[in-house]
């Protein structure tokens, strides 16, 4: 009861006119982030921080998920219309999707995707509600030993999971604890690799190495006879799917929520595993299987809704343990931390009020989504015929102008370009990012909760695993790095995410 | 001539991308600065860990996985990627170091307009009319909506006659 008269709460403060305007904001601007090939999610939302820079807290972060799980609705478009996915999490939905586009039933396959994006959403939102106060309650009872070990467990996960080489991993999550550590140390107050160079004394901006590593390494990856694509939009009337694909529809979705909400738990799954295992899931289970391939809805339907449930599913390590489950979550975590709130379960005690709104918020924005996607499907597709040099030119003014607006400065700018180039080099070397973005955020933390569990054990390393909880989570986070020792193989699924 | 370092295991001629090895080359060497500097800060204090400790960790584990990288390569060298558009990296590289280098000087709106009308026009070969209107639009357009519609402040310019003119 208690529950829900603070969501109630959250649904007064998140449905003021004001939030009502970002969460919209956050929609629109997230669509078209997921309709533009070559910005992903991760530089998108990090693009956009400066925006909300501004902002209340809550209106900030509102605006923010918004534009983090609208970017799953947009990167359907792309996929169903063109065979090209907006964003990795909808790389599978291209197999069905563009097959439907071909046999003219594109208006359905993106009424199915969004209807699936809603329910997929919308249930991972009620299982975040019903799981806050519970999981925070427990998140309580952590100490900073505790809080390391899950944060081993959280990295070591990324680390096991991304890209197809542990070593480039690990060495993609040194490189980001290390960038994490540049700035006045925290307890001595020493400045640590700073070279003489006062702008570093805060540390590296979190923005401009986010922007610089995914957005800019991006750009400079683009080649210069890239074309515009030709794209069709789908009509009004040809938007409404027929009786049969609704009835077919149905069961995938389910097991795609159900899918999506299960890993979106784990740290480490990102969306496109999750679209990539529903998919899976209806190649085993479905009824129609031998039709997937050759524009099934429910290539459409499972996958679409597995990575919306993800999505929604994966702020829930983040709201009650502080832990974020992605590169995305990764980068809103920033945003939480520089807007002086820290995700975690004290988010629930020290600022109910925002974590109720946000919550809310996630409701609304989904209804938003479902209007905005829907009958717009032809605004959508029109982003798609602006010629890349236009595109590429607003790009990188946004990019200057998020990476200026941090600390008002051009120092931020050239931070930028020198990650950008670092980016470019790691996408080279086939060196996975997110392991970087996810322990950049954690790094202060994770040092921080290390020297105080050293501290308060008077430098004594056991302190880790005296204590039952650390000690288990010690051993899994081993277990899961020394897992491709013990020829414990991970799905092929797993192994090509372009995500990680 | 070759561009591949060749390096010869047991009779069998291993060929690592050169790209490949300045990686690994790179990321050892920055462990192994990063390890010096840790002793630096100190790696233990009275109190317990010291500022160099994590760091310590961080970079042994750098040195550490770039020698396993390259015994993977010496084993089985990995597939070339596709490379990069030298072009398109010097020109995008090249416009934002002077961008950012003139921007205090001449302020947003002059220099983002510039910025803009090089790759629209120079590098994108757009017409001059869009070209125009996408760079007007970016440069004071974007400082407008940013300075008054978002309280977030752009810079302006230092010289007093383009300042003088809101520049």
């Amino acid at each position: 009861m208690e529950t829900l008269n603070e969501l109630l709460g959250g649904f007064a403060t998140a449905m003021t006119w004001q939030n009502l305007i970002f969460a919209f904001l956050g929609c629109l601007l997230g669509t078209i982030i997921g309709v533009l090939p070559g910005v992903g999610p991760v530089a998108g939302v990090a693009l956009l921080i400066p925006i909300t820079l501004n902002l209340d807290p809550a209106g900030s972060i509102i605006m923010l998920c918004a534009i983090f799980y609208g970017t799953q609705y947009g990167g359907t478009i792309t996929s169903v219309l063109l065979n090209t996915p907006g964003e990795a999490s909808s790389a599978i939905t291209t197999i069905d999707g563009y097959a439907m586009t071909k046999i003219g039933r594109a208006g359905a396959a993106l009424t199915l995707a969004a209807v699936g994006s809603f329910i997929g959403g919308t249930i991972a939102t009620v299982g975040l509600v019903a799981a806050a106060k519970p999981l925070g309650e427990m998140g309580l009872l952590v100490g900073p030993p505790e809080f390391f070990a899950l944060m081993v467990v959280g990295i070591s996960l990324l680390v096991a999971l991304a890209g197809k080489s542990l070593v480039k991993a690990v060495i993609s999550g040194a490189l980001g604890l290390l960038i994490s550590m540049v700035g006045i140390d925290p307890v001595a107050g020493a400045p640590r690799f700073t070279f003489g160079i006062d702008n570093l004394l805060d540390g590296v901006s979190f923005v401009a190495v986010i922007v610089g590593v995914f957005g800019l390494s991006e750009i400079l990856s683009f080649r210069r006879n890239d074309v515009t694509p030709i794209v069709h939009a789908p009509g009004f009337r040809q938007l409404f799917p027929s009786r049969t694909e609704w009835r077919r529809s149905a069961p995938s979705m389910a097991r795609g929520t159900g899918v999506g909400f299960g890993l979106g738990l784990i740290p480490g799954m990102t969306g496109s595993v999750s679209s990539l295992l529903s998919y899976a899931a209806e190649k085993k289970f479905s009824r129609f299987r031998h039709e997937l391939g050759k524009g099934a809805v429910e290539g459409v339907a499972g996958p679409e809704t597995a990575n919306n449930a993800h999505a929604n599913a994966a702020l829930i390590p983040l709201f009650t343990l502080g832990i974020p489950a992605s590169p995305t979550i990764a980068v809103l975590m920033g945003a939480f931390l520089q807007q002086g709130l820290t995700p975690g379960p004290s988010l629930f005690t020290e600022h109910s009020d925002i974590a109720w709104a946000i919550i809310a918020s996630l409701f609304i924005g989904n209804v938003i989504l479902l209007l905005l996607n829907v009958p717009l499907v032809g605004l959508w597709t029109s982003i798609l015929r602006v010629p890349t040099p236009i595109l590429t030119a607003v790009i990188l003014l946004f990019m200057v102008i998020g990476a200026y607006t941090i600390n008002f400065s051009v120092f931020d700018v050239y931070v930028m370009v020198g990650f950008g180039l670092l980016g470019l080099a790691l996408r080279n070397l086939d060196i996975p990012l997110a392991p970087m973005v996810l322990t950049l955020v954690l790094g202060p933390l994770m040092e921080r909760s290390l020297r105080e569990s050293l501290e308060i054990s008077q430098g004594d390393f056991s302190v880790f695993l005296s204590r039952p909880i650390s000690a288990v989570l010690i051993a899994v986070g081993l277990l899961i790095l020394c897992s491709p020792l013990l020829k414990i193989r991970k799905p092929k699924a797993l192994t090509e995410d372009p995500e990680a | 001539m070759t561009t591949e370092s060749v390096t010869t295991k047991a009779g069998s001629t291993i060929r690592i991308a050169p790209g490949v090895l300045a990686g690994i080359g790179a990321f050892a060497a920055v462990g192994i600065y990063v390890l010096v500097s840790s002793l630096g800060l100190g790696l233990w204090t009275s109190l317990g860990p010291g500022a160099g400790l994590f760091p310590f960790a961080m970079g042994a584990l750098l040195v550490a996985m770039s020698a396993v990288w390259l015994l993977q390569e010496l084993r089985r060298p990995s597939a070339r990627g596709e490379g990069v558009d030298k072009g398109v990296v010097i020109s995008v590289v090249a416009s934002l170091v002077i961008l950012a280098s003139v921007m205090d000087l001449l302020g947003f709106q002059l220099s983002m307009f510039a910025f803009l009308l090089y790759h629209l026009k120079i590098r994108g070969h757009r017409a001059w009319v869009p070209s125009l209107i996408i760079a007007l639009a970016g440069s004071v357009g974007a400082f407008y909506a940013f300075n008054y519609g978002l309280n977030v402040a752009l810079p302006v310019s230092s010289l007093a006659p383009l300042n003088l003119i809101g520049l």
